[in-house]
């Protein structure tokens, strides 16, 4: 009995003296941001790089004299799920060292979680999503968003491939919010500029088989195929569709402007369009400099089509806390006024739903092997013909 | 509705019920011979289209590219770690709770498959992430009217019903084949003429698997796409078809799974909105094949030792 | 005297024993940095290993068997102790509310499994069934939240006894097989079909009583502002408590001297007369109903579900706890249910790996100790009652 209290106590001792030792004294006072994305799944490569450009700007302003914090940035995965993400964001929001956060790139999962942000009182600026709801389906002061929504892609979507002289489509799109929303938006945008859509099919977002779908919708016709969904099921109906004889355009949103897709289809990819909202990074205004700064960190993955709204996310968070102090409250107080500031993607403005403007929308064709802009490939210029042309 | 749509929807059924097929047959093998359900088909499966990706990988890297060569040396490398894993399965883990309640055994193999998918899904370089399958089949196709068959579809298709073939002779024409009905039929007389009984356990799982990896593969070539997550629904499945047919039945398996895949294609035919539902309206099926006739469409033959 | 002498000194292990791990659960749920928290694992691990060494558990044993009663007013008052000193951690009473409503739910498998040895894979389903249940009459209906934890409790009862009583007939598993599947349809349903939310799920109302609105934070005074999760708390511990109860005394009972007769050998018990379908199914259903009030609990405690929340692997996890935690022993429950949540919560580093851990634990608890960490001890007509 002796040696057991013995061993005990000593014990008891060890975890003590831990658990005191476990505060570390600083010099400057340590502030906590949070960042969520899908890290893990199909969309994961866009969820690392909004994680890595994220990471990017907590560094660069750590190793800057003359920040009056020194900044660690909470990563959590949401796997593009949303009851993960409502995990996550509980975890973000209940932590109450956590002042603010820049998250989502999955529409699905940033549409579940403003509840949570609103009911912590969590500020938080979305990066990649594009549902519009997620910022104007509610009045919800802590959320923002830096990048663009997809009324406007569709729209463009509509205008431009109506231009090219296509007529009839087929739409098939998954049936969370966020393929739901762009059935919705470019429907209305397509029949105003004269389209015809043939059929519209749902497909969850994790099927693995469209050969009932795509054999219907073979048996249909159209043009075109628009494609509303993510990168993981894009690729399949992508495949697919060649196994099955479909010879439609295939076109796709935001959601397919990936390394990933192209990966994912090989040399199928090549002739698929796609639109986004921002410019390439490359032509952004800051664009260059973020490139340069990103690469030297020797990240394994590359930013992708949303790192540098991720960037500008965390930066106007920092900048916010360095401006009111590590405070909920007041760093919300002050985002809901951001306007006409400066940022690598132009002018940040939010409005009164926390939204920002993203006036350009860049149309893709994925040739060679990349996502080109459509400007500058050997379709437009009528070197390379599309589907039907 | 025209015949060449009706034919491409033939197609799909079956090349859907081949997969289904192959991995039915796996499960009668390792409830005739054991008396148990090996949850861990479907992972292994999943596992054994990951080896043939990783063979792909290596081959690549060593330099050979001819196409064919490829496929064979994929599928013979997939195949044999395939029937090794299954044979481990089998000596640690399946053959010591041999005496314990079979739900033991249920519970185990379920858990390994969890292991077999987490692992994949941890270590294997992205793993998460839904895996391109290199396209080696030759991609031709020939087009009648509204029906394209594809030279690799077909050819799947001939593989997996020569493989069935295979089976079947191993099964009903050789020693060994004589051995497995034998176990499976009664398993003390089978010792007591002098069978070897673990080593027919440890084979008939090393077939078993090396099917899986077969079917694995055939199923990546199939969709140009693997993922860690394939092997739950599929097995799942592919345990039904097993019932359907009554299990511990070869035959009963391989009708089972054109059965089941036929009752999907129809469903999703019958119900144009609704292919979706095709996995629902399988599970459906499923249990109330097994309220109605828990021992399959061919009786199984249970007596049970009180 | 003498009798209240011995009667402090076999309660007194077993309040050392309460303290101790308090004190020891404080710490973990304290401490921040993963350093930390390994080496108080460790250190957690060396003094059980050191205690079932010196033949210290079986002294703990003994006392929390003679003195049950008492032992189950010590859980309630460190749990409460626990929750009083995280009162402002949102996270910390996040995961104690989450414990407790897991151990609801696995109570209520181990009545199926560990009583009557019906396999149940489909236990995150009907704790999903109640998680819906309670979504869409928070939201569309009038009806007192109290009594829709019981609703929700009663619609699992229900879809499970239609489900298993086809398949009561025959072996025991292809009982098993139809929870897998339907564990499977029920996920898949939910995604494909959007009437209850589709793939983007519900919301649901946090709890209302009398009044009393749950998902705001306590004020008192000025500057106290207690967490809301401790109304969930709070709430869930007086389910616990009753249903904890509820299943020692159905194991103590003629009722759980059936269900163990079926357990044990299913052709002997109807040789006796006991009707094998109809106590199957009483079990399914009490256990069900407990997994869809812990649901419906647990929906109206987090606001969200969807139908990733309750997929194969979620009800893979019910059935590792059961297993983990001693088959048949609501205390080991207590235990496995506790590592289980809190452990890859506080341990980064094992976050991603758990299910991978949790089912090779399995794997190995079923090759090398199947009784689990906790095994189940004898039946006791007499509470404290030891073979001499």
């Amino acid at each position: 009995m002796k040696a057991i209290r013995i061993v005990f106590a000593a014990v008891l001792a060890v975890m003590v003296a831990f658990g005191l030792a476990s505060t570390p004294v600083g010099a400057k006072e340590k502030v906590k941001v949070g960042f969520i994305g899908p890290l893990t799944g199909g969309t994961s490569s866009n969820g690392l790089g909004g994680r890595n450009s994220a990471d990017l700007a907590v560094r660069l302003r750590n190793a800057d004299p003359k920040a009056k914090y020194k900044y660690e940035l909470i990563v959590l995965d949401d796997e593009c799920k949303p009851n993960i993400g409502v995990q996550a964001a509980t975890k973000l929001g209940a932590n109450k060292d956590v002042i603010a956060a820049a998250t989502h790139y999955c529409s699905a999962v940033a549409i579940s979680t403003v509840d949570v942000y609103h009911k912590f009182g969590l500020p938080i600026i979305v990066w990649g999503a594009v549902l519009p709801d997620i910022t104007y389906g509610n009045k919800y002061k802590e959320v923002h968003r830096v990048n663009g929504t997809m009324i406007n892609q569709n729209e463009t979507a509509a205008k431009f491939m109506t231009g090219l002289g296509y007529k009839t489509w087929a739409i098939l799109h998954d049936t969370t919010d966020y393929g739901k929303g762009h059935n919705k938006y470019f429907s209305e945008y397509l029949i105003k500029n004269g389209g015809k859509i043939l059929g519209t099919f749902g497909v969850t977002s994790d099927q693995q088989d469209f050969s009932a779908e795509l054999t219907k919708i073979k048996s249909l016709n159209p043009d075109v195929l628009y494609f509303g969904g993510l990168t993981p099921i894009g690729v399949r109906v992508r495949a697919q569709m060649e196994k099955l004889g479909l010879k439609a355009q295939f076109e796709g949103t935001s959601g397919i402007v990936s390394d990933t897709f192209i990966e994912g289809t090989g040399e199928l990819a090549e002739g698929v369009l796609a639109f986004r909202e921002g410019a390439p990074t490359e032509k952004l205004p800051g664009g260059k400099l973020f490139l340069k700064q990103y690469n030297k960190q020797n990240y394994g993955e590359p930013p992708e089509a949303y790192g540098a709204f991720a960037f500008v996310a965390m930066n106007l968070i920092l900048d916010t806390i360095e401006a009111e102090g590590p405070d909920r409250k007041k760093v919300r107080k002050a985002l809901n006024k951001i306007s006409g500031v400066d940022s690598i993607v132009g002018k940040i403005a939010f409005d009164d739903h926390g939204q920002n403007t993203i006036a350009v929308i860049t149309k893709y064709v994925s040739q060679d092997g990349k996502w080109t802009v459509w400007e500058e490939s050997e379709y437009a210029s009528g070197k390379r013909k599309l589907r039907g042309m | 509705m025209d015949a060449g749509l009706l034919a491409q929807y033939i197609m799909n059924g079956l090349m859907l019920g081949m997969m289904y097929a192959l991995v039915a047959v796996g499960f009668t093998l390792f409830f005739g011979v054991m008396d148990i359900i090996n949850f861990s088909h479907g992972h292994v499966l999943m596992v054994g289209a990951f080896a043939g990706l990783a063979t792909y990988f290596g081959l690549s890297e060593i330099g050979i590219s001819w196409a064919p060569a490829q496929v064979m040396i994929m599928l013979t490398v997939a195949t044999i770690c395939m029937a090794a894993l299954g044979m481990l399965i089998a000596k640690y883990l399946v053959l010591p709770l041999k005496a314990a309640p079979p739900l033991n055994t249920l519970l185990i193999t379920l858990m390994l498959g969890t292991v077999l998918h987490e692992a994949i899904r941890l270590f294997y370089p992205k793993g998460a992430n839904p895996q391109r399958f290199p396209p080696l089949l030759p991609t031709d196709a020939y087009t009648f009217g509204n029906f394209t068959l594809r030279i690799d579809s077909a050819m799947i298709l001939l593989a997996g019903l020569g493989v069935i073939i295979g089976i079947h002779l191993l099964i009903n024409k050789t020693k060994l084949g004589l051995a497995i009905r034998a176990v499976a039929q009664d398993e003390e007389t089978a010792k007591t003429m002098g069978i070897n009984f673990t080593l027919v356990v440890l084979i008939t799982f090393a077939i078993g698997s090396g099917l899986a990896a077969f079917a694995g593969i055939l199923h990546g070539f199939y969709y140009s796409e693997i993922n860690f997550a394939m092997g739950l629904l599929l097995g799942v499945i592919g345990f039904s078809c097993a019932i359907v047919g009554g299990l511990g039945n070869i035959y009963g398996a391989i009708i089972g799974g054109f059965l089941f895949a036929a009752l999907q294609t129809i469903g999703v035919l019958a119900m144009p909105f609704a292919s979706a539902y095709k996995d629902v309206f399988a599970f459906g099926v499923i249990i109330l094949i097994m309220a109605w006739r828990p021992t399959g469409l061919i009786r199984e033959k249970i007596s049970e030792r009180v | 005297m003498s009798g209240t002498r011995d009667l402090l000194a076999s309660l007194l292990p077993a309040v050392v024993g309460a303290v101790v791990v308090t004190v020891y659960l404080l710490l973990v749920l304290s401490v921040e940095s993963q350093a930390g928290i390994t080496v108080l694992l460790v250190a957690g691990a060396i003094t059980i290993m050191a205690f079932v060494r010196f033949g210290s558990t079986a002294r703990f044993g003994r006392s929390f068997a003679a003195q049950e009663n008492t032992l189950n007013l010590l859980i309630i008052l460190a749990v409460l102790v626990i929750t009083g000193f995280f009162y402002e951690d949102h996270f910390v009473l996040l995961l104690v509310a989450t414990v407790i409503i897991y151990v609801i739910a696995c109570l209520g498998l181990n009545v199926q499994f560990g009583y009557t040895g019906v396999l149940n894979f489909a236990g995150a389903a009907f704790f999903g069934i109640g998680c819906y249940t309670a979504a869409v009459l928070t939201m569309h209906t009038p009806i007192p939240h109290v009594l829709i934890l019981v609703i929700g409790g009663m619609m699992a009862a229900v879809i499970g006894s239609i489900l298993i009583l086809p398949v009561l007939r025959t072996r025991s598993h292809y009982s098993a097989v139809v929870t897998i599947a339907f564990a499977l349809l029920f996920k898949i349903f939910l995604e494909v079909n959007d009437t209850l939310g589709g793939p983007q799920g519900l919301r649901v109302q946090g709890m209302n009583l009398l009044g009393w609105e749950f998902n705001n934070n306590i004020e008192i005074g000025e500057n106290l502002e207690i967490s809301f999760y401790v109304n969930y708390i709070l709430i869930g511990l007086l389910l616990l408590a009753v249903t904890f109860t509820f299943v020692k005394r159905l194991e103590r009972s003629w009722v759980g001297l059936n269900l163990d007769a079926v357990r044990l050998d299913e052709t002997a018990a109807a040789c006796f007369g006991l009707n094998i379908s109809r106590w199957k199914i009483t079990a399914f259903t009490i256990g069900n109903f407990l997994a869809g009030m812990a649901g419906a609990l647990y929906a109206m405690m987090i606001g969200f579900i969807a139908p990733t929340n309750f997929t194969f692997g979620d009800s893979l996890i019910l059935v590792s706890i059961v297993l983990l935690g001693g088959i048949g022993n609501p205390w080991g429950l207590v235990v496995a249910t506790t590592i289980l949540i809190v452990l890859p919560e506080k341990l980064q580093a094992i976050q991603e790996y758990r299910f991978l851990l949790f089912a090779a634990m399995v794997i190995l608890i079923l090759l090398f100790r199947p009784e689990g960490l906790l095994p189940r001890p004898l039946r006791t007509y007499l509470p404290g009652w030891r073979p001499k």
